[in-house]
């Protein structure tokens, strides 16, 4: 159902991900993420195309976390911000974070060696169905992604809708 | 330097004889992580991939430069005079590192400076070859710690280099050798019309991505690029291009003339590159001043 994976230049960290789906309570998860009571990145799937995309971002995140340059303040602020092509960080958070009337929500946990994944804890505090990721392309919104990572019809035919994106998220700090 | 490997089969990579000085790092420094060289090995590099990696263990002690990353699948490509370049998977896809080798004999201020500048030229470079529909490797990750870059790895893809020579020693067919070269115009001119400089133009520096015969070209290695609209720098670019073209492969000369021409039909402002071009040929190694 949930995606893990090992991030290969951070041995014993690795990141999963839960997709849930007719989520009611996102008012509520959006305050305790706020709040930072939840152990986990809350991201808007609408704005995700890939696991992929997810992944590069937790790699970047993890990357910064641990030579102390992190933009933000927690490591899970950090995922999100990392998704966003601009360096604006309440940006990245009203859009790729939920808002209020979400339905759909992704949530991402990275852990140590140390620590065991406690999905039932996060998979209870949201009032939603957990469904399998493969479902993640039908809640993907291509037009708005297309236009918040700014991408040229030029560029659509040398590559897919994730390479443009990949590319801005990982350059987005030396442009 | 250690030449290029090969990728078949298990193999030692040639990494002993990479340091020219073989001084042993153990605490000194700008390099990063020197200490660790030895220890990496032994966790980092995962065995059971298809592929047999081709890490270099401590067995030569002075492997002092930044351990290889510890992706699965990990193998030594290429070590240039830059960089050394190692395929593995990344984030669960094909991935290329290039790691950056520190140069002992700089100052260590200047080595950290010039080596962060590349690596952000070259990622730099490669969104804006990107953003304006070039192909390019996509960017997965930038370390500006060790000043390593991972970028997508175009599996299967030959270089031009390769291409040209086995098509040459084929003896066929060489009317596509033109059309190659015409694609090249074309993609170099849509290169210098962002004004985007490369650097470092050379046949193995294009890759063709399979099918070969689709001739769907690939530019790479972006560590000395620039931007800049000058004439001056489009011309040298080229200059480059055709010295490292001639005298790689012989009896090119009507394939170059092709490359130029479609160069000069497709960029909007080839005209005064072109003149630049020739003005630079005169000023080449021996050569007359006279006129």
């Amino acid at each position: 159902m949930d995606l893990t994976h090992q991030l290969e230049l951070f041995p014993g960290c690795s990141v999963t991900l839960l997709l849930f789906s007719h989520v009611k309570n996102a008012a509520a998860l959006r305050k305790k993420a706020v709040e930072g009571s939840i152990e986990g990145a809350l991201i808007n799937p609408a704005m995700i195309v890939d696991p992929f995309q997810i992944l590069v971002a937790a790699n970047k995140a993890v990357h910064l976390h641990k030579i102390g340059k992190m933009k933000t303040r927690t490591l899970y602020a950090e995922i999100i911000f990392s998704l966003s092509p601009n360096n604006n960080i309440s940006d990245a958070f009203k859009k790729f974070g939920i808002s209020d009337s979400d339905t759909a929500v992704l949530v991402v946990l990275v852990v140590d060696r140390e620590k065991t994944v406690n999905l039932e804890d996060i998979a209870s505090q949201v009032e939603g169905q957990q469904v399998s990721l493969d479902e993640l392309p039908q809640l993907t919104d291509t037009a708005k992604v297309k236009k918040m990572y700014k991408v040229t019809p030029q560029e659509e035919k040398i590559g897919t809708l994730l390479d443009s994106i990949v590319c801005r998220m990982s350059t987005k700090d030396v442009l | 330097m250690a030449a290029a490997e090969t990728e078949a089969g298990g193999l030692r990579s040639g990494m002993a004889g990479a340091a020219g000085p073989a001084v042993d790092e153990a605490g000194a420094g700008a390099g990063a992580g020197a200490g660790a060289a030895a220890a990496v090995a032994g966790p980092a590099v995962d065995e059971a991939g298809a592929e047999a990696p081709a890490v270099d263990e401590a067995g030569a002690a002075e492997e002092a430069e930044a351990p290889p990353p510890p992706l699965p699948g990990l193998q030594l490509v290429q070590q240039g005079a830059e960089a050394r370049v190692y395929r593995g998977l990344f984030l669960g896809r094909a991935a290329v590192a290039k790691l950056r080798i520190p140069k002992r004999y700089r100052h260590p201020a200047l080595e950290e400076r010039l080596s962060r500048r590349r690596t952000a030229q070259e990622a730099r470079s490669l969104l804006r070859c990107r953003r304006a529909g070039i192909s390019a490797p996509v960017v997965y990750f930038v370390d500006y710690v060790t000043n390593s870059i991972y970028l997508e790895d175009i599996v299967g893809a030959i270089t031009v280099q390769d291409h040209i020579n086995s098509v040459q020693q084929s003896g066929n067919d060489t009317s596509s050798l033109l059309t190659l070269a015409e694609k090249m115009g074309e993609l170099l001119a849509r290169m210098h019309d962002e004004d985007l400089i490369h650097g470092d133009l050379t046949t193995s520096n294009i890759l063709l991505r399979p099918p070969t015969e689709k001739l769907d070209l690939v530019l790479i290695d972006f560590g000395l690029s620039f931007i800049s609209g000058l004439p001056e720098d489009k011309g040298v670019d080229l200059y480059v291009l055709e010295k490292a073209f001639l005298s790689t492969h012989p009896d090119t000369e009507t394939m170059f003339k092709a490359l130029l021409k479609t160069y000069a039909a497709t960029s909007k402002k080839s005209g005064p590159v072109i003149k630049r071009l020739d003005e630079v040929r005169l000023r080449g190694r021996k050569r007359s001043m006279i006129g």
